[in-house]
């Protein structure tokens, strides 16, 4: 683990790096540097809220005015802000390097890539634990979360050597990590989820109920919600699917529905959970996308 | 076992594969690889999706290849049989000739083109597998009939001959073949001998005269006929049989006539409207639809304004079917056309107005200029040696004593061609010579004469209204005029033994006034009185004049049939020695220039129309008996156009009627008569002597369509 702190400064990824932070870097700033609120109320500066006593609280919360003036005991609350621990889940299937014929958009990889270092960037200035892990049928490429501004440059490495190959599967990745992850956590889960394995609800509702905060970035390149090819056309997977010949004319439609169907479950799915689910196509700004998230989920939190 | 091909040409079609095959490679350049990342939701949606996985492309290839395989294959007309065609020749060394029926009739169609190609490829086929030391002759069998090659050995000489031929335009005439076969026979070496004959048997071909004074009834060789007429394909339903044109005559009217005669020639069916077409230098003027009975024959009138002095040109065209020499018809005439004449004036006086002709003269042309479209020239007796009759279109003997030694032949050879001759009568004519020298021309003898005094009640024309196209203008006044004219004098005529006339007007007494005759192609017309004011007073009447032209008008029409003469393909053209000062040219419809040597010319093969030019002035090389006509490149300068005359078929063989074997057998006597069809002798086999794989191709056709639409479908 340690000897992944440092990494040979190849020139090539330098650059990359230097090209991604400078575009999460361009990102964050202007967003709000929020601060995250923790849940757990606890010690801190900040009064929450007062509570009935009960027993088991500790004594020394017990507001003695507030007794003295209601005869009633209560606890006082003090917003806790806790150095949040968080692990970048990032995919690196195969699937991810899809590349549009049309050169549309930038690819879904490069996004990723990018939304994972803003995300990054984001956290390591607020003081939180940032940690990457790689992964497509295994865990690839493992950095364990730290809170060092200089971790940056880790994850920023971390992310620029990713070669996307191998097929998807959330499940045994999730499984065996699990362990290593901390409750209490947060896990961003970066995904085109182009899988097969139909129980990656199973996996979020296990991750939930370690009490972590799940939140799911499912990224897709255009093309892959609308096919928009024509002709006929040898489609080889970038994973280990034979390839198929069709006309996309003939199977658009069941495609694009299929396609809604796997977005609106996985809504479905997150909303029942109480995780966040953000969809993002390739050709979204993703300065606009990132800062409507954080709004949207600030105004969330903060009740 | 054979597989025969009806039409291979239609074998060209196995090219068509290639299409295919193309399409094929084409679209197979166009496909794309795309490396996507949801290819497992590609094969999801494809399993629901309606239009299933994508054909076998190689499948279609072979499903559409093969269609179109069958599909020439059957177009070709595949015959499959287990035994081919049975040879015609001998394997021994032998002599044949071949008849080949080269008439009309054999352009029917069939289904492989002409029956004449059908035969002359069977011929050919015959040819090309004689034996060695076997010699053969080729007899063409049209009414023509000639000798195509003599004996020879070399099958390429026929091939060369009749590769490229064409059936002719003229009847059939077996008889005259089968007995210049039977010379060629006679002059044979080999032992055996037959004779084949490639005919449709129309029965019109099978003349007995032809046959009884042939050496048939003595020999005994084998005659083989290959039979074509199973193979036609339709039917000729009509015939153009007549095209006859016409100007009315006796008035300057501008309306030409065109006589049509076109026969149904279906006996058990009608044709309701037949488009019958009058075309005029190639251009259709007019058509009418005509309804016809079965067997029935229309004769139908198209008129039309003529609106100038050019010779026309033109056919009458019936549509198209399945045999198209006899739809069309030529004819061709020269409107307006100027008639000369030749006034023999045989009392002749220094005062003009009592000649004989004066009154004659100033009748047939009143203004010396070309209203009436006669001009009359007029002749002494002594003046008659100098003139060419030929150069008139009639003459007139006007109170004629005698005529020079020997000019009645002379008269007589013109008349025969279609001249008229016109004779008035006078006091000084010899009734004792016109009854002995010109007998043949007049079939009255002239009798007595009659006269009677200036106070006695004259002699009168008996006047009727009468129908006789000279004489049906005169009603009314100008009737009521000429019963007016007094004669003096008249002879009688006494009708001549079995000789034919008629007598369009006479006098009161019943006496003939005019007697009226044909002979050969002309018109001898007899006046029993005279023309000047001798013997009456008619002359000096108004109604003279128009009774003197219209019987010069009626009487020489005869003489265009001499330029416009109608013949049949393959008669001669014949002109007269008049014309032999001038070279003469023809010029065929298909554009050949011929330079005429002789009085006849019988290169008449084509039907159409063929103009005459002439050139004053002869080339010293080109006379007497001995010259030839001779093809020209083009027609020299300086001619002019001297007439035309039209070709046409011999309508006698568009009624195909076919000859019975037995009837076959019967006129050619003792020959060992063998029939074959054509059918087998071409190789081409009809249904019963093979399979015919047409249908069940077809079928298959179909059925790769179906199986092709049904793939496609599932795509």
């Amino acid at each position: 683990m340690e000897e992944k702190d440092t990494f040979s400064y190849d020139p090539e990824v330098l650059a990359r790096i230097s090209a991604l932070k400078l575009r999460a870097v361009n990102l964050v700033e202007g967003l709000l540097s929020g601060n995250h609120r923790s849940r757990h109320k606890g010690s801190s500066v900040e009064f929450a809220e007062y509570k009935d006593y009960s027993p088991g609280d500790e004594i020394r919360h017990i507001d003695w005015k507030v007794v003295g003036k209601t005869d009633k005991y209560h606890v006082k609350q003090f917003e806790q802000s806790t150095n949040l621990k968080c692990t970048i889940l990032l995919d690196c299937s195969g699937s991810m390097s899809y590349v549009s014929p049309n050169q549309t958009g930038i690819t879904k990889m490069d996004y990723a890539r990018t939304l994972a270092a803003s995300l990054a960037c984001l956290l390591l200035k607020q003081f939180d634990a940032v940690g990457l892990t790689l992964f497509n049928d295994q865990v690839v490429h493992h950095i364990p979360p730290r809170s060092k501004t200089s971790h940056l440059q880790h994850i920023l490495h971390g992310l620029s050597t990713i070669e996307p190959k191998g097929i998807t599967r959330i499940d045994q990745v999730i499984g065996t990590l699990v362990e290593r992850l901390q409750s209490r956590g947060m896990l961003i889960l970066i995904s085109d989820f182009f899988t097969r394995e139909g129980d990656v609800h199973k996996d979020l509702k296990l991750l939930v109920s370690r009490g972590l905060e799940v939140i799911l970035f499912h990224i897709l390149h255009p093309d892959e919600v609308s096919l928009p090819f024509e002709g006929d056309i040898i489609f080889e997977s970038l994973e280990d699917d034979p390839p198929i010949s069709l006309d996309p004319q003939d199977v658009r439609e069941e495609y694009q529905k299929a396609v809604q169907h796997q977005i609106e479950s996985f809504r479905r799915l997150c909303l029942g959970l109480r995780v966040d689910y953000v969809f993002l196509e390739t050709t979204t700004p993703l300065d606009q996308a990132l800062s409507y998230y954080l709004l949207k989920r600030q105004s969330l939190t903060k009740v | 076992m054979n597989l025969n091909f009806l039409s291979p040409i239609f074998l060209f079609g196995l090219l068509g594969i290639a299409i295919p095959i193309l399409i094929h490679l084409m679209t197979r350049r166009q496909k794309k690889h795309i490396r996507f990342s949801a290819v497992y939701l590609l094969f999801q949606s494809q399993k629901r999706s309606v239009k299933k996985a994508a054909p076998n492309r190689l499948l279609l290839l072979l499903i559409r290849c093969l269609a179109i395989l069958l599909l020439s294959l059957a177009l070709a007309h595949p015959i499959f049989s287990f035994s081919g065609p049975a040879d015609l020749l001998p394997a021994s060394p032998s002599a044949s000739v071949f008849i080949l029926d080269d008439s009309y009739s054999m352009g029917m169609r069939s289904e492989d083109g002409a029956l004449y190609d059908l035969a002359v490829s069977a011929l050919l086929k015959t040819v090309r597998k004689i034996p060695v030391k076997s010699a053969y002759s080729i007899v063409l069998a049209s009414s023509s009939t000639r000798l195509l090659q003599d004996w020879t050995e070399d099958p390429s000489l026929a091939e060369k001959l009749l590769k490229t031929s064409k059936p002719s335009f003229q009847t059939t005439s077996i008889g005259k073949a089968m007995t210049m076969a039977l010379q060629l026979l006679e002059s044979a070496t080999q032992k055996e001998k037959q004779i084949f004959i490639f005919t449709d048997m129309d029965k019109n071909g099978w003349n007995e005269n032809e046959f009884l004074d042939s050496e048939l009834a003595n020999k005994r060789y084998p005659v083989t006929l290959v039979d074509f007429s199973a193979l036609r394909t339709g039917q000729n339903r009509a015939a153009v049989q007549q095209a006859e044109v016409s100007q009315e005559f006796l008035t300057n009217s501008r309306v030409i006539r065109v006589k049509s005669k076109v026969a149904n020639l279906l006996p058990d069916r009608p044709i309701n409207g037949l488009d019958v077409s009058l075309s005029i230098n190639g251009k259709q003027k007019s058509q009418k639809t005509l309804k016809f009975a079965a067997g029935e024959e229309v004769i139908k009138e198209f008129t039309f304004p003529l609106k100038d002095n050019e010779a026309i040109q033109g056919a009458i065209e019936i549509p198209d079917d399945a045999l198209s020499v006899d739809n069309k018809r030529f004819f061709s005439f020269q409107p307006d056309q100027k008639i000369k004449v030749l006034v023999v004036d045989g009392d002749p006086k220094t005062v003009a107005h009592q000649r004989e002709s004066f009154y004659v003269e100033k009748a047939l042309n009143p203004f010396t200029v070309a209203l009436s479209n006669i001009e009359p020239t007029i002749s002494t007796l002594e003046e008659l040696q100098v003139r060419n009759l030929f150069d008139f279109s009639a003459v007139m003997l006007c109170n004629v004593r005698d005529l020079p030694f020997d000019y009645e032949r002379q008269l007589e050879k013109y008349v025969q061609r279609g001249g008229a001759l016109f004779i008035a009568l006078g006091d000084q004519i010899d009734p004792k010579y016109y009854n002995e020298n010109l007998g043949n021309l007049l079939p009255v003898s002239i009798a007595s004469l009659h006269q009677v005094g200036l106070s006695d009640e004259p002699f009168r024309f008996d006047l009727k209204k009468s129908a006789h196209p000279v004489l049906k203008v005169f009603k009314g006044k100008s009737l009521e005029e000429m019963k007016s004219i007094r004669f003096n004098s008249l002879y009688s005529v006494e009708p001549r033994e079995n000789r034919k006339y008629t007598v369009p007007l006479r006098f009161t007494n019943q006496y003939p006034a005019v007697v009226e005759s044909d002979f050969g192609k002309g018109k001898v017309i007899l006046y029993v009185s005279s023309v000047d004011r001798d013997w009456n007073n008619f002359p000096i009447q108004p109604t003279f004049l128009p009774w003197i032209q219209r019987w010069i008008k009626y009487s020489a029409r005869g003489l265009e049939s001499i330029l416009h003469s109608e013949l049949l393909v393959g008669e001669a053209f014949e002109w007269t020695d008049t014309l032999s000062d001038s070279l003469l040219f023809v010029e065929s419809p298909d554009g050949k220039i011929t330079q005429l040597a002789g009085t006849s010319y019988d290169e008449t093969f084509l039907p159409g129309v063929y103009r005459l030019f002439r050139k004053a002035g002869k080339e010293n090389s080109a006379t007497g008996e001995n010259a030839e006509s001779r093809i020209v490149s083009k027609l020299p300068d300086n001619t002019i156009p001297a007439g035309t005359f039209t070709v046409n078929i011999d309508t006698r063989e568009s009624v195909s009627e076919k000859i019975t074997e037995e009837e076959v057998r019967k006129l050619l006597g003792n020959m060992q008569v063998q029939f074959s069809s054509g059918a087998d002798s071409h190789q081409t086999a009809d249904a019963s002597s093979g399979f015919p794989l047409a249908t069940p191709f077809l079928l298959l056709v179909a059925g790769m369509l179906l199986w092709e639409g049904f793939m496609i479908r599932r795509e």
